[in-house]
């Protein structure tokens, strides 16, 4: 009686079990989108809602410029104020992808009468974007495997901490969107390949522009997707789905990606780009010749034309190919990426490139902290996918592998490997728990199988039949299973702590304990800033190192002489010489700039190892190249990078010296030190008597972090 | 003697190239003879900026590229329509015409976007 | 100082109009409505005798107008500045000997009222101090340091009764300049009693007015040689002015005597010259020459620096490439009572952008309105108008004006090229093609 009332209660819920899966599916993709979100706002609640870093506030500053002025104006905008005097063509040399995406959010958002500030709304896309990427990282794991190896895959990186590292709230970088494109690119080609459907093949080339007009790691994609087709045209694997799928991708893409100004020609004229250019040209003459195979019966004749028609093509194809590269139409492989072939390149020859901390080739470290478990799952994964090889899962191969060589060049890089990493993962996962709960669940159907014989055989060919030879089966699988989720678990616990610790600051805010186990802000930059927002002429211009020149453009608003952008290098050659030089030389340069204000970044007081003083060498090196009379030898002590007694005499006098420790040689920094003890360096300064005489000092902020001088006119008098 | 059967060889894969392809469905050798056009204008456009110069590349490349567009459209608008392909047979016709639309569509207006 | 250079870049001179780049150095003494001489100047002596015994000097000054206020050098009432304002415009130091000023005066206040857009005129003799010294040496020019040191010659002498030890001499070596001393030429030579100084060769502010001859060396007169003298020859110069990056102008010169009614009065004779001047050109000199350091003449000043597109009247913020654009700019001179049209055809605009892109020489309309139009060049970045105009004895005009000049916009490009029309039709034939291949495919039976 009582069930019979409850089963008519439940009788409206009660769900089949495909929509139990459903719902349950539909849940987890819920919370994993949630969790995505919530767990890069670390840094908003612990300081405020502010951009992160350097890049990110050039990014701010287009797309309030985009908001302000329209899309006509931005595309065509010419910006004065950096990069002085010659300028910047915003328009033509940014990705516009990041600042549509986040104009396109805050309008939709005024739409809706929600008047948010654009500023929160660029903090929070790349959060957002990061819960999309999980969804489509479901989708393509779906794709790939089953929906299973989706489930996991997107729980993976919806926490994995190289996503994480570049998609924090406030990390307004271009990576932030592209990472959620790259993957919803492959996943569209994926579905193409499988489907061989010209709309699938149409949306992977709306993916493809979406990820060129958002990042320049798009070549990634370039050159993966040929380098695809063509393992797959030599495996044998080749069908008419992947004709459809890479031609329309190909052709679309490409006409759509010339659409962006920064990129222009380049997919017919960089070298970068030929790979996809060849393997569709090949992939013509290969189709080509196999519609006539199969029209002819004659297999003799077919190989007469076969060999007339391929020697004619290589050798066009050669021909081609040298003339233009010999005659320089093709462009050869540019610095940036030839480094990633050849990692010693960049030392050698574009020392820009070498200097940036992200540059460097990864340490083992960082991959464990990055990856955790992952790191043994991926070949796991690897494993599982070669057993079971079809389109989808060579192609995760070649992902993963490529991206991963590429990670190990490159720290930055790790952040491309990721999506495949925590891909190849989930199958490994997937398969691993599904194959332990079918043994776990299999035990028990043998045992009702074993006395319902005769109607459900069917089923019970289906389920895994146990191994009677091993005892224990049940157990061992369920202890394995337990590994497997306290692991999970401990991936969790190290991802949430990995993102608390190192990814969530704003490195524009410093945060140290002080001596009681306080903690201690240090807002020196912003207040820099807003001093030189507040205190000089709107035409002021300011020199510094090109690291804070996007920094000093957005929040103190005033010209900049070079700024991250890095694209003339003379011109930050002429910067690093200045600093380089003694005060007279330097006052020379500054004058033919027109400089009115000098900015440095100084440690020594507060043990900041991120100054000027520290990246100095990088200064002489950039200088020196341009301008040989900057020798690096002079500024060392025995090869030794000294600041204290022992210094070169150029190194005591040069202007980046005078600057960082002016007046520092009467400041005690630490109890029981002598005063002008350096604590970044730990040593006392060599030269504590420093006269200035063509700056004077402007403003130093209250930890001493950013200090700004004033160039001095010249005398009246002579 | 190796020139006379070279020539027959050449001769005699003409002819079974002939008479296969005239066993192709009447709307394949529509799409075949809209591909060839397309293909020869192409071919025009490459000749005449190998004279001139290619001063506006943007034009020229927008000029190529609906062409070699069109043609590769069309080759697989071929592919899913030809009966002999196995990989295909679910695919309804009307649906494969109506992607190949779509693409036309998009590929017009960059095209347009794009001539300058 | 000839010749502009378009790289040096000079302070912009005393009166700015709205719109220009602002000075470092402070300009306090002029609006448009001031008149750019100076008014009240002070005079400070070592003892009231020199009052009588300069009296045509100050004479000449009151009758031009100035109010002149004398004082002991340590007079201990003696300030230059109350409430932050200047009591005077100009300063003349007539007290060599003084060691200490009294008041609130000393090195760096004079300085500072130098640098602060004031005139000054030093004039030492043997009893040199080291201050007035230090004085000069700050406004570039140096005093001999031997100061029992006086300038002898003994070829270009004045012919006198009394005094035989050459110390006495004429010089007529001066510059050329019609703006710094006047229009007629000084016939008769002028007489010097006094010491050397030298300017520096490097410093370009700083000019020689009259020099000494060849034959000039700077010893003491008294002892023997016992060794060459470091000063000799035109190397020695006998008054020397020096015209600031702030356009304040100071005049240096070794002898006071060069005032006294003395010599204003006496007649001269070169030696070794036929020549004998009933009245030496003494006075004829201090007088231009004060006029010049006290901005009666060759003072300039521009105004309204103004550029537009051609067509339009307005500023526009940015400029485009290859865009036609006139700038004008109005230059006046002082004559002394007002402000006359300055006419020149050497007056030059440059298109700036760390080298000069246009170089133009300004056309005048004889009202002090010069214009030029140009072209602005193919380059892209952040230009400025600059004027930089230094002609000797005048004022330098430093004017520069930033202008962004930004590249063509997307659709700022010719629209149809005829060299595409092939390229157009294909495109067209294309779609065409595509309506009639769907008609045909789709109703073909």
């Amino acid at each position: 009686m009582s069930s019979m009332i409850s089963s008519d209660l439940l009788k409206p819920f009660k769900l089949k079990t495909k929509q139990q899966e459903l719902l349950i599916r539909v849940s987890i993709l819920c919370l994993v989108y949630i969790l995505a979100f919530i767990t890069r706002l670390f840094s908003v609640l612990r300081y405020e809602s502010m951009i992160h870093e350097f890049d990110p506030y050039f990014n701010y500053r287009t797309t309030l410029y985009l908001t302000q002025n329209g899309f006509y104006d931005f595309w065509n905008w010419f910006d004065s104020e950096s990069w002085y005097p010659l300028g910047r063509i915003i328009g033509g040399t940014l990705y516009p992808g990041l600042m549509v995406t986040a104009a396109l959010i805050y309008r939709l958002l005024h739409f809706l009468r929600f008047a948010v500030h654009i500023r929160e709304v660029c903090v929070l896309t790349a959060p957002f974007f990061a819960s999309n990427t999980t969804l489509v990282a479901y989708f393509f794991g779906k794709e790939i495997w089953d929906s299973g190896a989706g489930l996991v895959a997107a729980i993976l990186i919806a926490v994995c901490p190289g996503y994480i590292s570049r998609s924090v709230a406030g990390s307004y970088d271009n990576e932030g969107v592209a990472i959620f494109a790259l993957l919803f690119t492959f996943y569209l080609f994926v579905k193409a390949v499988n489907t061989g459907s010209l709309a699938w093949g149409l949306a992977s080339a709306f993916g493809y522009f979406y990820m060129v007009s958002a990042w320049g790691g798009y070549v990634f994609i370039i050159n993966l997707i040929p380098l695809y087709v063509l393992v797959l045209l030599i495996t044998g694997r080749y069908s008419m789905r992947l004709y459809v799928a890479y031609n329309c991708m190909y052709i679309l893409g490409m006409l759509l990606a010339m659409q962006i100004r920064f990129v222009g020609f380049q997919h017919v004229q960089s070298g970068e780009h030929m790979a996809a250019m060849g393997v569709f040209f090949l992939m013509q003459v290969f189709y080509f010749l196999d519609w006539v195979k199969h029209m002819l019966s004659d297999t003799k004749l077919f190989q007469a034309f076969l060999k007339i028609t391929v020697t004619f093509a290589v050798a066009v194809g050669a021909v081609a190919l040298g003339v233009g590269m010999v005659s320089g139409y093709i462009s050869p492989w540019t610095g940036r990426f030839y480094s990633l072939l050849d990692p010693t390149y960049a030392k050698d020859h574009i020392p820009i490139i070498a200097s940036v901390s992200e540059h460097q080739p990864t340490a083992w470290s960082s991959f464990m902290f990055d990856f955790h478990i992952l790191l043994f799952l991926f070949p796991a994964g690897l494993y599982f996918c070669f057993k079971r090889l079809s389109d989808a899962t060579i192609f995760i191969v070649m992902y993963g592998l490529t991206s991963l060589y590429f990670a190990g060049v490159m720290v930055r890089l790790i952040l491309v490997a990721t999506p495949a990493v925590c891909l190849i993962s989930a199958i490994a996962v997937s398969a691993t728990v599904k194959n332990l709960t079918v043994l776990l669940r299999s035990k028990n159907k043998v045992v009702q199988t074993g006395s319902t014989k005769g109607t459900s055989s069917g089923k019970a060919s289906s389920k895994a039949s146990l191994d009677q030879s091993q005892p224990f089966q049940k157990n061992g699988a369920m202890a394995l299973l337990f590994g497997a989720f306290y692991l999970l678990s401990k991936y969790a616990t190290h991802c949430t702590w990995v993102t608390s610790e190192a990814y969530s600051s704003p490195s524009i805010v410093l945060a140290a304990r002080g001596a009681h186990g306080n903690r201690v802000i240090f807002d020196d930059y912003r207040e820099a800033y807003f001093w030189l927002r507040q205190n000089t002429p709107p035409d002021a211009k300011v020199m510094s190192w090109w690291d804070y020149g996007y920094q000093i453009t957005a929040m103190g608003n005033r010209t900049v002489i070079v700024d991250n952008n890095t694209w003339n290098n003379t011109h930050i050659a002429t910067v690093g010489r200045a600093m380089s030089s003694y005060e007279d030389e330097a006052y020379e340069i500054m004058r033919s700039l027109d400089v009115d204000y000098v900015l440095v970044v100084f440690g020594g007081v507060t043990g900041y190892s991120s100054d000027d003083i520290n990246k100095f060498l990088w200064m002489v090196r950039i200088g020196g190249g341009v301008f040989p009379v900057i020798r690096e030898p002079d500024y060392l002590v025995n090869g030794e990078y000294r600041v204290d007694k022992g210094a070169a005499p150029k190194m005591l006098n040069c202007l980046m010296y005078k600057l960082s420790y002016y007046r520092f040689g009467e400041l005690v920094t630490e109890y029981g030190r002598p005063p002008g003890y350096d604590r970044a360096r730990g040593v006392e300064i060599g030269n504590k008597d420093i006269k200035l005489e063509h700056l004077e000092e402007a403003f130093t902020t209250s930890n001493w972090i950013v200090r700004i001088y004033k160039v001095k006119p010249p005398n009246n008098r002579w | 003697m190796g020139r006379s059967s070279s020539t027959k060889d050449a001769q005699a894969l003409f002819h079974s190239l002939r008479s296969a392809y005239a066993a192709t469905p009447v709307n394949l050798k529509i799409i075949d003879l809209y591909v060839g056009f397309a293909v020869f204008t192409a071919l025009i456009q490459v000749v005449y900026m190998a004279i001139v110069g290619s001063f506006p590349f943007n034009s020229f490349l927008s000029g190529v590229l609906s062409c070699v567009g069109t043609a590769v459209l069309a080759v697989c608008l071929r592919i899913q329509v030809n009966k002999e392909n196995k990989e295909f047979k679910d695919l309804p016709p009307e649906r494969a015409f109506a992607d190949f639309v779509l693409c036309n569509l998009v590929l017009h207006l960059v095209i347009m976007n794009f001539l300058g | 100082m000839d010749k502009p250079n378009p790289l040096k870049i000079i302070w912009a001179q005393k009166q700015i109009s709205i719109g220009l780049q602002p000075t470092f150095w402070p300009v306090s003494k002029l609006t448009e409505t001031e008149t750019p001489t100076d008014r009240r100047v002070l005079v400070l002596l070592d003892d009231f005798s020199l009052k009588s015994s300069h009296s045509i000097f100050f004479n000449s000054l009151k009758s031009r107008g100035f109010d002149l206020e004398f004082k002991l050098a340590d007079d201990p009432t003696l300030s230059l500045r109350r409430y932050g304002q200047y009591l005077y415009d100009a300063l003349i130091l007539f007290s060599p000997s003084t060691e200490r000023f009294g008041g609130s005066l000393d090195l760096t206040a004079v300085l500072d009222f130098v640098d602060s857009g004031h005139d000054l005129i030093i004039a030492v003799d043997a009893s040199a101090s080291d201050l007035i010294k230090n004085i000069a040496t700050e406004c570039g020019v140096d005093f001999d340091e031997d100061s029992s040191a006086m300038v002898i010659d003994h070829k270009s002498y004045a012919i006198s009764g009394t005094e035989g030890d050459h110390t006495l001499i004429a010089s007529d070596d001066f510059i050329q300049s019609d703006v710094i001393l006047g229009k007629t030429k000084i016939k008769a030579p002028v007489i010097f009693k006094g010491i050397a100084h030298s300017v520096n060769a490097a410093n370009n502010l700083v000019l020689k007015v009259l020099s000494a001859s060849p034959s000039a060396y700077s010893a003491n007169p008294t002892s023997e040689l016992s060794s060459p003298p470091l000063l000799t020859g035109s190397a020695i110069s006998l008054v020397s002015v020096v015209q600031a990056r702030n356009n304040a102008r100071i005049m240096i010169t070794g002898s006071l005597d060069l005032f006294s009614n003395r010599l204003l009065r006496t007649a001269v004779q070169k030696a070794g010259s036929p020549d004998k001047y009933e009245k030496s050109g003494n006075e004829q000199f201090v007088t231009e020459i004060s006029k010049w350091v006290f901005h009666e003449r060759g003072h300039l000043k521009a105004v309204n620096l103004k550029h537009h597109k051609v067509g339009e009247t307005d500023e526009p913020a940015i400029y485009r490439i290859k865009d036609d654009l006139k700038f004008s700019v109005e230059i006046y001179e002082w004559s002394g009572e007002s402000w006359e049209p300055y006419v020149a055809d050497d007056v030059q605009v440059q298109f700036y952008m760390m080298s000069p892109y246009v170089l133009k020489t300004l056309s005048t309309d004889g009202k002090g309105l010069y214009h030029a139009s140009f072209k602005v060049p193919d380059v892209y970045g952040v230009f400025q108008f600059k004027v930089d105009y230094l002609r000797l004895g005048y004022t330098s005009l430093s004017l520069s004006k930033q202008i962004p000049v930004r590249p063509f916009r997307h659709n700022e490009y010719e629209r149809f090229i005829t060299t595409a029309f092939p390229y157009y039709g294909a495109s067209f034939t294309t779609m065409a093609g595509f309506f009639i291949f769907s008609i045909l495919y789709l109703y073909n039976k």
